[in-house]
């Protein structure tokens, strides 16, 4: 069976009794026995040594944590990823949940490196966005007051 | 003694006070925002009322609102915790209008220190030695004018603020303009007032604030320091004490500083002076004047205050709330030392790689560490949103330990076993500032965080080759066991005749 995790691809192979698997990562093999399994929580020998990891997920998303360390790392679907083809546009997303206390541009406008395009605020804290070239906006995706999720587009900047 | 507290706040610090009250035998009453309504706060006081909308605006800084509720549900006392209204001297004033206690100092020790342009100007008068900068401008020219003259970099910040909020560093002339216009804009936001300060920016400066504690009988006394350099966008993450910096005479002088600012604004109850320390000033200043200038003084419960209750063997909530209602506080400036060493980390729910920035969600599982010398304050369990509407801090993890060396050791094996998923946090971020030798020697100024992930790769430092690997094994093993107890499931209730999930009688679990 196999499992793709981020670029990660892991293949299992039942060993013994049900409890065991055989696991390849890359190049290497790795002997894996589950000690006990419960609700969030693994005890695990891998290679001999002993782990306790915590596993939570959410849709492809899984919060992984081993000797105090946190990962999140994301289940990828059989479905191809997608292109990271780059026209001559860049969007500019959300770096936090918020609100848009300010638009200080307009489609059409002509902005230089550097120049505060929005201010989002979210927990009392104010953000700005500012422009990472110089350019033309081309679409403006928000207006002033709206709510705005992480990774939501709030402006899309042409080259001039 | 108070027979009713209203606590006008939220998450870990409302707790905190309401554990307090009930040691105390004093009935407790939340309020909450409709965002809030499932919080632990509300589950752990005696009575909960909702107070509005989840904006700030419309629920926890809405002082009409909130003393109504203390009238209504016959409170005799309201904390205010820290944040929102607790340094809003008019909301002091309220409180006392309406015949309740407010539980902190007066309402003028509040207004005389809650703008940092008039504190200022008290504290020169008082002989306590300020920060170089200016108070009182207007007009953008003034500004200039004025940064001018005390020499870039500046530090703009907001006369009524505090944690941080409308301030803004500012290298050079051209980036005054949309400073003095981004703090503005801040500080009306968060405190309702935008008149700004500007002073000199000591970039290897040390934040170290001292304790004040007084009853209303004119005892007034110092519970020593704290350390609080290590911080992000002006905010502190972790704080410590005692200071590695301060040698026994700092100590005294500072403290004797710190009960002069207090006693020159008739202060009682809990409080906290703040200073800059600069060591390098320090040793070539030394036995010669000081290296140490009165920043602010925050007039109510600091978030780090549990450092300083380990430390002394007091409980500041309950003396907060026992000086309140009159009584004396029993112990002389010389009776009160300090014992070991304690650290507190802030558990934030932001992510370290990307800016600091918050980052909400659904707590899907949430693990606190325990064992001896560890105290975690926090607001949170598993299954609470963290939402965008208040301050990210999740939990405070403190530890107490006989020295340095070991309270970072403690820390170091607590933050190894704190489970957050849901949310990003900075536990990570946290293990990479304590394992850092400059923590290790003291050297943390109140800029290093950002100095360091300009210059070190603190942040690529974070991750250790051996949990990746693991964690990909134990994810892939999770969803396949998963599935596995699905099925196994499925089989032993064919083979179990008397199970309920069998049966055709419509039992159902929980009728």
């Amino acid at each position: 069976m196999k499992i793709t995790f981020d670029t990660q691809t892991l293949e299992l192979t039942p060993s013994g009794s049900g409890k065991s698997y055989r696991v390849g990562i890359g190049d290497r093999t790795v002997d894996v026995e589950i000690i006990h399994a419960e609700s969030g929580k693994l005890d695990l020998l891998i290679d001999g040594q002993r782990v306790t990891a915590y596993v939570s997920s959410d849709g492809a998303r899984r919060w992984v944590t081993v000797n105090g360390q946190t990962f999140v790392l994301t289940k990828s679907s059989d479905a191809k990823r997608r292109g990271a083809g780059h026209d001559h546009a860049s969007e500019l997303a959300a770096p936090m949940p918020g609100q848009v206390r300010g638009v200080n541009v307009s489609e059409g406008d002509v902005v230089t490196k550097g120049q505060t395009l929005l201010v989002l605020e979210a927990m009392k804290m104010e953000i700005r966005i500012q422009a990472p070239r110089d350019g033309v906006i081309k679409k403006l995706f928000v207006n002033q007051g709206q709510t705005v999720e992480r990774e939501q587009i709030l402006v899309e900047i042409e080259e001039s | 003694m108070f027979k009713k507290i209203l606590v006008a706040n939220r998450g870990e610090i409302a707790i905190r006070i309401m554990r307090a009250c009930k040691e105390l035998g004093i009935k407790t009453i939340a309020v909450y925002s409709d965002a809030d309504k499932n919080s632990l706060h509300v589950k752990y006081a005696d009575e909960a009322i909702r107070i509005g909308d989840s904006s700030p605006k419309e629920s926890y800084l809405n002082s009409d609102v909130l003393i109504r509720a203390a009238l209504d549900s016959k409170a005799d006392a309201i904390h205010p915790g820290y944040g929102f209204l607790s340094e809003n001297a008019s909301f002091a004033g309220m409180v006392a209008s309406a015949k309740l206690t407010f539980i902190g100092p007066s309402a003028d020790s509040i207004r005389a220190m809650g703008d940092k342009a008039e504190s200022k100007m008290a504290m020169k008068k008082a002989g306590v030695s300020t920060v170089p900068g200016a108070e009182g401008l207007e007009s953008e020219d003034d500004f200039k004018k004025a940064a001018k003259e005390i020499g870039y970099p500046v530090l703009v910040k907001a006369a009524a603020g505090g944690g941080g909020k409308g301030m803004r560093v500012v290298n050079e002339e051209n980036e005054l303009s949309e400073a003095i216009e981004s703090a503005r804009r801040e500080a009306l936001n968060a405190f309702g007032d935008e008149r700004l300060l500007i002073e000199k920016y000591l970039p290897n400066a040390h934040h170290i604030e001292f304790q004040v504690f007084g009853d209303q009988h004119g005892h007034l006394v110092h519970l020593f320091e704290r350390e609080c350099s290590v911080q992000r966008r002006h905010q502190k993450i972790i704080e410590e004490t005692p200071s590695p910096l301060l040698t026994p005479e700092l100590r005294v002088q500072m403290g004797e500083a710190a009960i002069k600012a207090a006693r020159a604004v008739g202060y009682y109850n809990a409080g906290t002076v703040e200073f800059i320390f600069d060591p390098i000033l320090s040793s070539l200043r030394r036995g010669s004047g000081q290296a140490f200038f009165f920043l602010e003084m925050n007039t109510r419960l600091q978030v780090e205050h549990p450092i300083t209750e380990l430390t002394t063997d007091l409980d500041l909530v309950q003396w907060q709330i026992r000086v309140s209602a009159g009584e004396h506080f029993p112990y002389q400036q010389e009776q009160l030392t300090q014992h070991g060493h304690a650290i507190e980390c802030r558990i934030y729910a932001e992510d370290p790689s990307n800016g600091f920035l918050p980052s909400t969600g659904k707590l899907l599982q949430y693990i606190e560490p325990r064992g001896p010398g560890i105290r975690v304050d926090s607001g949170f369990t598993a299954g609470d949103e963290v939402t965008h509407f208040y301050d990210p801090l999740l939990a405070k993890l403190i530890v107490h330990a006989e020295d340095r060396k070991t309270a970072i050791q403690r820390m170091q094996a607590a933050l190894r076993e704190f489970v957050v998923h849901g949310v990003v946090t900075n536990i990570d971020f946290m293990q990479s500032v304590l394992a850092h030798e400059d923590f290790a020697n003291g050297k943390v100024s109140t800029r290093w965080v950002e100095k360091t992930l300009e210059s070190d790769s603190l942040l690529s430092n974070m991750r250790e080759q051996a949990p990746a690997l693991q964690s990909l094994i134990a994810a892939a093993l999770a969803d396949l066991t998963i599935v596995n107890r699905q099925s196994e499931i499925v089989n032993r209730n064919e083979s179990d005749p008397y199970s309920p999930w069998k049966s055709p009688s419509g039992f159902r679990i929980g009728q």
